[in-house]
């Protein structure tokens, strides 16, 4: 059997971070990726938070090519016929950028040149069949009839788990874990994008949105702005959907947003240029299954590392985080050669001591918040329902503006329901 | 029998966008040319059926990852490469490809059999291979759809229209093949891995012993459109039998069918 020294089972962010840890201290690796490029078969919503991973590769972060650093963000909330959005424009943001929007087509490839420039290999259109097991121990990969060797297989082969879960290293992937998210780049001149969302000139802005658009089903509703198009897309829980009995298809919604007149006038114009969909792990910490082994590590999606806090979401950094600290690992291992799970340990103990862990942890509640009824469906109706009470001028007299407001919070946000979740919400 | 394969790389077309009109080529990647594959898995199998070596000689342009696309060929089975790469040989017209790669091939040390696409994937022009034949003075066919080894010569059948004309080139000669000659087979990752290591030479234009003012355009392009479609926006209605009836009646009367 051939044999190179590290193999990497995909070739996204975290696999080719890894790589690029990997090849840039001199180690043999070689990326397999099943897409006809890096970036071919990746979904974003659209954004890359960077303050975390700055200290990680800082020569790439300068370069790299992303599309706006996000300067605006804001949250709209969809009740019936009626939305509140929540914008904060804030000069901190974007000065340093603490996110940026992010093409992935674009971002993958250009990290793959630089896994390349390193001396790693990369080769995509290369589907890995299977993990090689002997006596326990992960010792190379199957892709077609080629039976490759490696010291330590890097498996961030993405969500689906298609080849760690066969191999018994996780969990096979269950609906209660994920969502389904729906996107269209949707093709702007940047000019049109700038005026807007009230952008400075290569400024750009993030807005998430909750409520109708899932139709009150656990998700919501993303846009961000690129150079020259927008991500707009849907993501909505899996179990939810298919829990909830409905007529309509998850795609479906994405088609029926967009014809809503709040989102419309957003996209007028604009060319559909892409539509894609993918899984997403929303599982929290109480579903990343054992990081690494005799002869691998598990890195991005495939570990479950990804966290939907409501008005954040990420993924993307997790992944190079997660690559970054199976790269220091491995070279650890390399130069103790030990490949076994107590040579490769010092990876979970490395993630455990850095943010993605630590994060993961802190929102271990977040899962099971988002699961509440209401709060897709009765809070953002309540919260545009108050505002259009405060701003309603009727026929007759108008009472006072507090008396308004009370009689707003009194009928929806002060009652048993609510207050149970903000019983639960105190813990976020 | 030593075959010369000339590849070009090529910006994968169906990831090329239409934007006004202008193909927009931000982050596409390039591949090796569709036929250019089908021209380098003809030379293959010649050579192993007769033996010999296989070469992929191709010129380096601006922005185009020339690299990859000759691993690609190396993978495929391609015995060894040649990079034409100089920066004053960047953006190069036809006529001067012709005369680079015609220098290069003279420089190798054996050159049979001239294997090339009918066309690239991307202009499509089709001139570079009867220019390079032209250049080195030997036979050239085109539209091959079998090419085969025979004693000192190479029998090709070319797909007319029509009808197919068997023909035989004595040696050297220059054959361009059309996609129905064969399957290109899709490397395997053994055969990924060891591309590698075969051996690729980088030359310049001195090298090979191009002046570089011989190479000065002779055409300029002024631009680069897609054509312009305008749908015809004709929507059937009424019963599904007298919608297909209405839309058969209209596809005779654009003359798409029933000729």
């Amino acid at each position: 059997m051939e044999k190179v020294e590290c193999i990497v089972v995909g070739g996204g962010l975290a696999g080719l971070s890894a790589a690029y840890g990997l090849a840039g201290a001199g180690a043999e690796v070689m990326v397999l990726e099943r897409g006809d490029y890096s970036g071919a078969k990746n979904v974003t919503g659209g954004r890359l938070y960077v303050s975390p991973i700055r200290g990680f590769y800082p020569e790439l972060w300068e370069e790299a090519p992303f599309e706006r650093p996000v300067a605006r963000e804001l949250i709209t909330m969809m009740g019936d016929g009626a939305h509140t959005t929540f914008e904060l424009a804030s000069d901190r943001l974007a000065h340093p950028p603490q996110s940026y929007t992010v093409v992935r087509a674009r971002l993958d490839q250009w990290l793959a040149e630089k896994v390349g420039e390193k001396g790693g290999m990369v080769v995509p259109g290369m589907k890995v069949d299977e993990l090689l097991r002997k006596e326990g121990r992960i010792v190379g990969i199957r892709a077609g009839a080629d039976e490759i060797g490696a010291d330590v297989v890097v498996v961030a082969e993405g969500v689906l788990r298609l080849l760690a879960e066969p191999a018994g290293l996780a969990a096979r992937p269950v609906d209660r874990d994920h969502a389904l998210g729906y996107k269209e780049v949707i093709e702007l001149p940047a000019g049109v994008i700038e005026d807007r969302w009230n952008l400075n000139p290569g400024e750009g802005a993030a807005q998430l949105f909750l409520g109708s658009v899932t139709q009150g089903m656990l998700g919501g509703g993303f846009l961000y702005t690129n150079k020259e198009s927008i991500s707009l897309g849907v993501v909505v829980g899996m179990q939810a959907m298919k829990a909830d009995g409905r007529e309509i298809k998850s795609h479906e919604l994405l088609d029926r947003w967009k014809e809503l007149p709040q989102i419309k006038p957003l996209v007028a114009g604009g060319t559909v240029a892409e539509y894609s969909a993918h899984a997403i792990p929303e599982g929290g910490i109480a579903k990343v299954p054992r990081l690494y082994g005799d002869g691998y590590v598990l890195a991005g999606d495939a570990a479950g590392l990804s966290l939907n806090a409501l008005v954040t979401v990420r993924g993307m950094d997790f992944a190079i985080a997660s690559g970054y600290y199976a790269a220091q690992a491995i070279l650890r291992a390399r130069q103790a050669g030990d490949f076994s799970a107590a040579g490769l340990a010092s990876y979970e103990v490395a993630l455990r001591d850095s943010f993605v862990l630590k994060d993961l942890e802190t929102a271990r509640i977040y899962p099971q918040f988002m699961e509440l009824p209401r709060l897709f469906t009765h809070y953002p109706t309540a919260v545009s329902r108050l505002f259009e009470d405060v701003f309603t001028i009727g026929p007759g007299p108008t009472p006072s503006l507090m008396k308004k407001a009370w009689k707003g919070i009194r009928r929806d946000f002060l009652n048993l329901g609510t207050l149970q979740d903000a019983w639960l919400a105190r813990k976020l | 029998m030593d075959i010369v394969v000339c590849v070009k790389t090529n910006p994968d077309p169906q990831m090329v966008r239409i934007r006004n009109r202008e193909p927009v080529l931000e982050a596409v990647p390039y591949k090796l040319g569709d036929l250019d594959k089908n021209a380098l898995e003809a030379a293959i199998q010649v050579r192993d059926a007769v033996g010999g070596k296989v070469v992929a000689v191709t010129v380096a342009e601006t922005n185009r990852k020339i690299k990859e696309t000759v691993k690609e060929a190396l993978a495929m089975g391609a015995d060894e490469a040649v990079i034409v790469d100089d920066p004053a040989a960047m953006t190069l017209d036809q006529a001067a490809v012709a005369t680079v790669i015609a220098a290069a091939v003279k420089k190798l040390p054996a050159c049979d059999l001239l294997l090339f696409g009918e066309g690239s994937s991307d202009n499509y022009t089709g001139q570079v291979p009867s220019r390079v034949a032209e250049k080195l003075g030997v036979p050239q066919v085109g539209y091959a759809r079998k090419v085969e080894a025979a004693e000192g010569a190479v029998r090709c059948e070319r797909s007319m229209d029509e009808m197919i004309e068997t023909l035989e080139l004595p040696l050297p000669a220059a054959v361009t093949v059309v996609s129905e000659i064969n399957e290109p087979r899709i490397p395997s990752l053994m055969h990924i891995m060891k591309a590698g290591s075969k051996p690729t030479q980088v030359w310049t234009l001195a090298d090979i012993g191009v002046d570089a003012a011989a190479l000065a355009p002779k055409q300029e392009v002024v631009s680069n459109l897609a054509e312009e479609q305008d749908r015809k926006h004709v929507l059937f209605e009424g019963a599904a039998a007298e919608q297909a009836a209405a839309f058969v009646d209209a596809l005779v009367k654009e003359g798409v069918v029933g000729r």
